[in-house]
């Protein structure tokens, strides 16, 4: 603002008609843009679930519409708001940028410090630390399990370090093209690669963190031996590479550094460089972070597969155990103890055979691993005693349902018994076994079926538990884990607690709105959309959801859990369904949840979800708070609306909502063709709802009334922005102030039901504020049974519905109309919490329902 | 035979063939594929298919060429052509007249499922 404009401030601005219309133009398609964009990201998704052929031109096109879809509603959000919201700019190119890369096969490792302490990892962190780290933080973290102490070196890191040594400019030279390169071309030139990360020194920077990183460790930990592990970055952690990189154990304190070369140098192993060469994926391309972790000093180790690889429908747990470090059993090269435990509780052991033991791993001197004799007294006792195994079953049970796939884990005891977790993934099962734990048609026939075919499938899976219904008084933080959960709606309330479900059901609700995209980015099985499944299902209840053939059985149907743990799909190993899982990953989550947060602002928005998340909700909120539209009111498309109740109602047409004669000075409800205003008047108009008479006042409203009254005198007299509808034919924006009222309504309704909406905002009163408080009740309890969903704070609320049918919109808006008629003065009478209940039950008993009315004299009596 | 159908599925991504002939081998055809398109154009010689599941762009013969060959050598075979998303622009129409249907990537199997059974069903009627 200049210094003239300080001292002569501009006129407030007007808008032109057709500036308006240009706004609402942009609102239209920032909504329409917002849906395709969702549907994109629910596409890439459902694509995920293992039922979609496509290819890496597909995942193309797909960014691309995507990238389109974000973009249109970015400048749609910045044309309503007079470009309020530049900062989301570069933030969408920084997404695309990175999308970009991974679509050119590029690599892209997330920007962090060079070292990672192991107890700040989770599965979030896989594009900095490897899956592998990822899974192994994320159990420390999330499932307090005992891991040993360490740090990851990030694949940043390593990033600088092959810059630095000059390695990624000769790689990019050496395998310009890879396709038709000869073995033997390919072992050298990858023996070169190797030979330059052997000789060269990582950053002076990177080398010393290094060593304060492993000396702070020594210190804390008192062990002197590490772990050095590879966590490749750019696979599916090494799933696929088991044993092509390096991992070396026992390594002294000084080695470490030593040890770190050795790890990233085996990205250019020939194994690993074919393996890549023969899945289309660059052969030399690739990320290594390294875990530093320390020596646990095993008394036993070995591994548990929490399945059966070649039988799974045994329903048994194997394990198997050595003494000393667990190198024996990883290798299979000595005697071991092997234990067959049942999967369902009480854990029995159902087989033990306990090996001839000879020889142990332990720490070499002064460094590695080396075989070592067992002694003679200790060669035929098990490994395990009962309480071991117990713990370890019931860790490794609790491993495979946070991850939600059968595990193959690591694990050691210390010398003192203590159980530590080293590292799991997911099992890799014979595929015939795979294959026929499919045939699942028969083995579900003997269960009862609560619900079949009713709603939508939004995220694929089986989930089995109690229910637990959530109602609009539960409070989301005391959900129990492994639930399914069945909602009403599908409120933004629930997303808190989807993480950690079994299942979710809704009976409203679509597969694109933000709580199926929340359930499909943890992989939770959700149907949405079924209608009546809060009253069939019960609360504790257990049940099983099919969310892949559209069904909820009675009861644990093993087989489908089963099933659900072993899934094995060839194209979850495609290098089209790794590129897609991280394309995913950077488009799809949902950070910015909360419209109240201060951190909901622009430049914190990390995905493609977040971006439009955030522009829709600004946009909407432009509409809906305040008036933000001001016209000339000689526009030739204004017209007065003649109604039968005492409310003057300007009508602005942008297109095909009026169809009057031009010389009329006012439009009759007849004449109004604007579907959604229509349907409004409709429930408005309905004998006895408009309360002609003033309410009775106690005193007390009295007072409060006249005090607010002069704090709450309105806009300036003549502004055509009172009472106003800025119609067309499937469009309405209503701005209504009765009374003390001020009501915004913004809905558009067509025949594609994706496109619908209703936003419905409230605001303001007469009275005191307990008053007020009792209405924002009276008005949230209405709306949710109306399946709205609401946010309420003070005497505002807001409500909103999306994506129904047609028809359902038509009677939403006749029972706004209604609410409004019937809420108008309603404060007034609020004189005790009681009468919400009696007015709530009024309106919904009533459908048409009438004024309000007097609560008689005996119930006023009783109430108070 | 007391399978559905034979198919031929054509496509130089080994992961499409797989899957596409997994789906379809468990609803009751007896699938057969090939990521060579010369190889492909080989069995046609010597065997006829009720249905030809083939990709467009191909390295050698393409699609269309296969959907030629089809034509002349056996009419009541059916033809299926996967396309990439929205490549189908780039086809000329007029060429391509003559194909049972289009499928674009991405696709679901169930869908690919429903068309190979139409055009199976309309290939037995012709014979």
């Amino acid at each position: 603002m200049t210094w003239w404009e300080n001292i002569f401030p501009r006129r407030p601005r007007t808008d032109s008609f057709e500036e308006i219309r240009r706004k609402l133009e942009a609102f239209h398609k920032l909504q329409a843009e917002n849906n395709r964009a969702l549907e994109l990201i629910a596409q890439a998704e459902e694509m995920l679930g293992g039922e979609f052929i496509f290819d890496r031109q597909s995942l193309k096109v797909l960014a691309r519409d995507l990238e389109d879809a974000v973009r249109s509603v970015v400048s749609s959000l910045n044309r309503i708001t007079d470009d309020r919201y530049p900062g989301l700019v570069p933030v969408m190119e920084h997404v695309r940028a990175d999308v970009q890369a991974m679509l050119e096969s590029r690599i892209v490792a997330a920007s962090t410090d060079y070292l990672i302490p192991l107890e700040k990892v989770d599965a979030s962190l896989a594009d900095a630390v490897g899956e592998k780290m990822a899974r192994l933080g994320e159990m420390g973290k999330r499932l307090e399990c005992r891991t040993p102490a360490g740090f990851v070196i990030s694949a940043h890191a390593c990033q600088l370090f092959l810059e630095d040594a000059g390695v990624l400019e000769a790689m990019e030279r050496l395998f310009d093209r890879p396709a038709g390169m000869s073995q033997g071309q390919m072992k050298g030139r990858a023996a070169d690669l190797s030979a330059r990360v052997l000789n060269s020194e990582p950053p002076r920077d990177l080398a010393r963190a290094i060593r304060r990183g492993v000396k702070q460790i020594e210190r804390r930990s008192g062990s002197d031996r590490f772990a050095v592990r590879s966590s490749a970055l750019g696979e599916d952690g090494e799933l696929s590479f088991a044993g092509q990189f390096e991992t070396i154990l026992g390594v002294p304190v000084d080695e470490v550094l030593d040890a770190y070369k050795r790890v990233v140098a085996s990205l250019y192993s020939p194994a690993v460089m074919r393996y890549r060469l023969d899945r289309q994926l660059h052969p030399a391309r690739g990320l290594m972070a390294v875990g530093c972790l320390c020596m646990v000093p095993a008394s036993a180790s070995g591994v548990v597969y929490t399945l059966d690889p070649t039988a799974p429908e045994r329903e048994v747990i194997l394990v198997s155990a050595a003494w000393g470090l667990g190198r024996m059993v990883v290798e299979g090269t000595g005697h071991v103890d092997q234990y067959e435990i049942t999967r369902e509780q009480p854990h029995r052991v159902v087989t033990r055979r306990v090996a001839h033991k000879e020889e142990r791993y332990a720490l070499g001197t002064p460094k590695g691993v080396e075989r070592v004799p067992v002694p003679i007294a200790e060669r035929d006792q098990p490994c395990l005693q009962e309480e071991a195994i117990e713990g370890l079953v019931a860790m490794a049970l609790r491993i495979e349902r946070h991850m939600r796939r059968a595990q193959d884990i690591e694990w050691a005891l210390d010398d003192g018994g203590r159980l530590f977790i080293l590292q799991a993934r997911p099992l890799q099962l014979v595929p015939h076994a795979a294959r026929a734990s499919r045939n699942l048609s028969e083995a579900v026939r003997g269960y009862p079926v609560l619900l079949r075919d009713q709603g939508t499938i939004a995220c694929r899976g089986i989930g089995a538990g109690q229910v637990c219904i959530v109602g609009e008084k539960t409070n989301v933080d005391d959900l129990p884990p492994h639930a399914v959960l069945v909602a009403r709606t599908s409120t933004p309330r629930l997303a808190a607690a989807v993480e950690t479900a079994a299942a979710v059901i809704t009976d409203v609700g679509t597969a694109t709105g933000h709580l199926s995209t929340i359930a499909r980015e943890y992989g939770i099985p959700a149907i949405v959309d079924a209608k009546n499944a809060t009253q069939v299902l019960k609360d504790e209840q257990e049940v099983t959801v099919d969310a892949e053939e559209n069904v909820v059985y009675r009861g644990r149907v093993g087989e489908l859990v089963r099933y659900q743990l072993v899934q094995y799909s060839k194209g979850a190993e495609s290098a089209e369904f790794k590129l897609l899982r991280g394309l995913l990953k950077r488009v799809a989550p949902l950070n910015l949840r909360d419209p109240n947060s201060p951190r909901f602002v622009a430049e914190d928005c990390a995905t493609y979800h977040d971006i439009i998340r955030f522009a829709h909700e600004k946009a909407v909120a432009e509409l809906t708070e305040g008036s933000r539209f001001r016209l000339s009111p000689r526009s030739q498309r204004i017209r007065a609306l003649d109604l039968p109740i005492p409310l003057d109602l300007i009508l602005i047409d942008v297109g095909g909502g009026l169809a009057v004669s031009p010389g009329s000075k006012k439009a009759r409800i007849e004449e109004v063709r604007s579907r959604p205003l229509r349907a409004l008047l409709a429930g408005l108009t309905v004998e006895g709802v408009w309360m002609t008479e003033p309410a009775d006042m106690d005193l007390d409203g009295f007072m409060s009334s006249a005090t607010r009254s002069m704090s709450l005198a309105g806009p300036s007299a003549g502004a055509v922005e009172h009472n106003l509808a800025i119609i067309s034919d499937a469009y309405m924006n209503l701005s209504l102030h009765l009374g003390y009222h001020f009501n915004v309504i913004d809905c558009y309704l067509s025949d594609e039901r994706n496109e619908n909406y209703i936003y419905f905002r409230f605001v303001g009163g007469v009275t005191e504020i307990t008053r007020r408080l009792r209405r924002t009740e009276l008005l949230r309890r209405i709306l949710e049974a109306h399946d709205f969903m609401v946010e309420a704070s003070a005497d505002l609320v807001y409500g909103r519905i999306k994506k129904i049918t047609a028809d359902a919109m038509l009677a939403k808006l006749e029972m706004i109309g209604r609410l409004i008629g019937f809420t108008r003065q309603l404060d007034i009478l609020l004189r005790d919490d009681s009468l919400v209940d009696r007015y709530v039950g009024k309106f919904l008993q009533n459908g048409r329902a009438s004024a309000p009315g007097k609560p008689a004299p005996a119930e006023e009596r009783t109430s108070t | 035979m007391s399978t559905d159908g034979e198919v031929l599925v054509l496509d130089d991504e080994g992961i499409v063939c797989d899957r596409i002939k997994e789906h379809l081998g468990k609803k009751g055809f007896l699938v057969e594929t090939y990521t060579e398109s010369r190889t492909a154009l080989d069995r046609l010689e010597n065997k006829t298919f009720d249905v030809v599941v083939t990709d467009l762009k191909m390295r050698g013969p393409t699609g269309l060429d296969v959907l030629r060959f089809v034509k002349q050598r056996s009419p009541a075979t059916q033809v299926i052509m996967i396309t990439g998303y929205g490549s189908i622009e780039s086809a000329n129409e007029a060429e391509i007249v003559g194909a049972f249907d289009f499928i674009c990537k991405p696709f679901a199997l169930d869908d690919i499922y429903a068309l190979v059974k139409k055009a199976a069903k309309r290939a037995k009627k012709l014979r």
